[in-house]
């Protein structure tokens, strides 16, 4: 008993340094396991209609992950930018930065897709016309590219406003210690205060990586060939729509359940004693 | 005497409409120990802070180590000659204790890494605290957390040491830890600029005691003679309410 209770804290501490996260210590995995379990089961139990629907989506389950995780890191620089431009005490940048989010963040992502693939190519292809450059009459849109960008600028606003946040919530000590020891503002953010901060947006930043995989599906309305697109495609070749929706869904669970556990084991190595 | 090594000449400056500098005169020699005391809001932090410019000051100029503070471009130049030391510490919590003390010496310095941690583990030994190289600050006391920042300045080789009220925010029997290393430093004849509210270190280590009231300096004088002698009004107000207790 005695010995026990001394070991306790030992193992708490052990979480400072970085401790090992199991499926023992985050039960959540367990969830993971029992959703890829019913989608086995369905496979070889009912290998008609299921198992062709993931042979046949397959490529756009790739599309889904690609667009997703590019978009993300695309977003995460962006964001970062935005959100040192939002604390800015240059007037300029402040405005800027301030003006992209407000507006950005109040235009719905779907609005903003179709912008761009419809609207910005015949305004690209006008001014190619105007200046008489050819390369911007010949322009197409690319909907992947596209889809990306449009993520990425809408996204872009959002983490903006958490890196804001973030960096607001380290202490204003942190800045001048780092500061009075010589160091730069950008030494300082990169070392000192970005560090701190990404503690606090980790959690904000994984719900941002796991609404973005959600709203990804949104991109099947430009062409773009992802999970959603060609669940739709199954669909209208084989009319079973109960079938191929609880799959494509099942499929998205999967992803996202295993991008929170990533997260919140991410989040847990990253803690420190304060 | 030589030249100070600190000057400074007629500096203002105000938070809005609040004046918390109207215009301060001080030098400083080298090896000097000053103690800047007064009462809260008579511009002590304020003036220390202007000497590496974490605070911007509207008029007058101060020149440190031979740069004039008054050209932006010297500003790093002149913070990593001085060492400062605040009231809440301001380590690094992401940072283990020798790395908060390697950190700048690395980036700033330019030192090896092996170098850089010789440096750290020599200081630490200095402050008493080898034992806590590997410990993240959250996981100690108050008075070893300013000790480390004291190192931490330290590490730098800095001309001059800062102290912005570095006992206040401990508790009480952790501040002659503290003190005690400060004074070694003085003995050893760092230049260093404290303020602070411990009459019992101003009288034991200070060359120059140095009240400030309402944004000027109103009396300086060496310790002795501060304390038997005040010419002043209020500093004899100020003694009187302090040195009561």
């Amino acid at each position: 008993m005695e010995k026990e209770k001394k070991d306790a804290p030992n193992q708490e501490l052990s979480f400072v340094t970085g401790g090992e996260v199991n499926i023992r210590q985050d039960p959540w995995w367990w969830l993971v396991v029992v959703v890829i379990a019913i989608v086995l089961l369905l496979v070889m139990l009912q290998p008609v209609p299921f198992k062709d629907i993931i042979v046949f989506a397959k490529d756009g389950i790739l599309v889904t992950v690609l667009v997703t995780v590019v978009s993300y890191f695309l977003m995460l620089i962006l964001g970062l930018f935005g959100g040192l431009g939002r604390l800015s005490n240059n007037k300029l940048v402040f405005g800027i930065s301030s003006l992209y989010v407000e507006v950005v963040r109040g235009i719905p992502l779907l609005v903003q897709l179709i912008g761009w693939y419809f609207a910005s190519p015949v305004i690209i292809q006008k001014l190619g016309l105007w200046t008489g450059i050819e390369a911007l009459i010949q322009y197409r849109a690319n909907p992947i590219i596209t889809a990306i960008m449009a993520i990425t600028v809408c996204y872009g606003a959002y983490m903006s406003e958490i890196v804001r946040s973030g960096i607001s919530s380290v202490p204003r000590g942190q800045m001048e210690a780092a500061r009075s020891l010589g160091m730069s503002y950008f030494q300082a953010m990169r070392y000192v205060i970005l560090p701190q901060a990404f503690r606090v947006i980790l959690p904000p930043m994984g719900n941002e990586f796991i609404a973005l995989l959600k709203d990804s599906s949104l991109v099947s309305v430009v062409a773009v060939a992802d999970l959603t697109r060609r669940g739709r495609e199954f669909m209208s070749a084989h009319f079973n729509p109960i079938e191929t929706w609880l799959m494509v869904a099942l499929l998205y669970l999967i992803m996202t359940l295993i991008a929170a556990r990533v997260v919140s084991y991410i989040e847990k190595r990253s803690k420190y004693e304060r | 005497m030589s030249e100070p090594i600190i000057k400074i000449e007629d500096v203002h400056k105000h938070f809005g409409r609040i004046e918390a500098l109207r215009g301060v005169n001080l030098n400083v020699a080298e090896r000097e120990v000053v103690v800047v005391i007064g009462p809260s809001g008579s511009g002590k932090s304020t003036m220390l802070r202007c000497i590496n410019r974490l605070e911007e000051y509207d008029k007058g100029s101060i020149v440190v180590n031979g740069i004039d503070l008054n050209n932006p471009h010297n500003i790093n130049a002149v913070r990593s000659e001085v060492g400062m030391v605040f009231q809440n510490f301001n380590l690094f919590p992401h940072l283990k204790v020798i790395d908060n003390l390697t950190l700048a010496q690395r980036i700033i310095r330019k030192r090896e890494k092996e170098e850089a941690f010789e440096i750290g583990m020599q200081l630490l030994n200095k402050v008493g605290i080898p034992e806590k190289a590997d410990v993240f600050p959250g996981q100690l006391s108050g008075g070893q957390q300013q000790r480390v920042a004291i190192a931490r300045a330290l590490a730098m080789n800095p001309k001059i040491m800062l102290f912005d009220e570095p006992t206040s925010a401990l508790d009480p029997e952790m501040i002659k830890e503290v003190l005690d290393v400060m004074a070694q430093l003085a003995k050893e004849g760092m230049t260093m600029i404290v303020v602070s509210h411990e009459m019992g270190f101003a009288r034991a280590a200070a060359d120059r005691i140095i009240f400030m009231d309402e944004g000027v300096i109103v009396e300086e004088n060496t310790p002795e003679l501060f304390f038997t002698s005040p010419t002043q009004k209020r500093t004899k107000d100020f003694l009187g309410k302090v040195l009561q207790i």
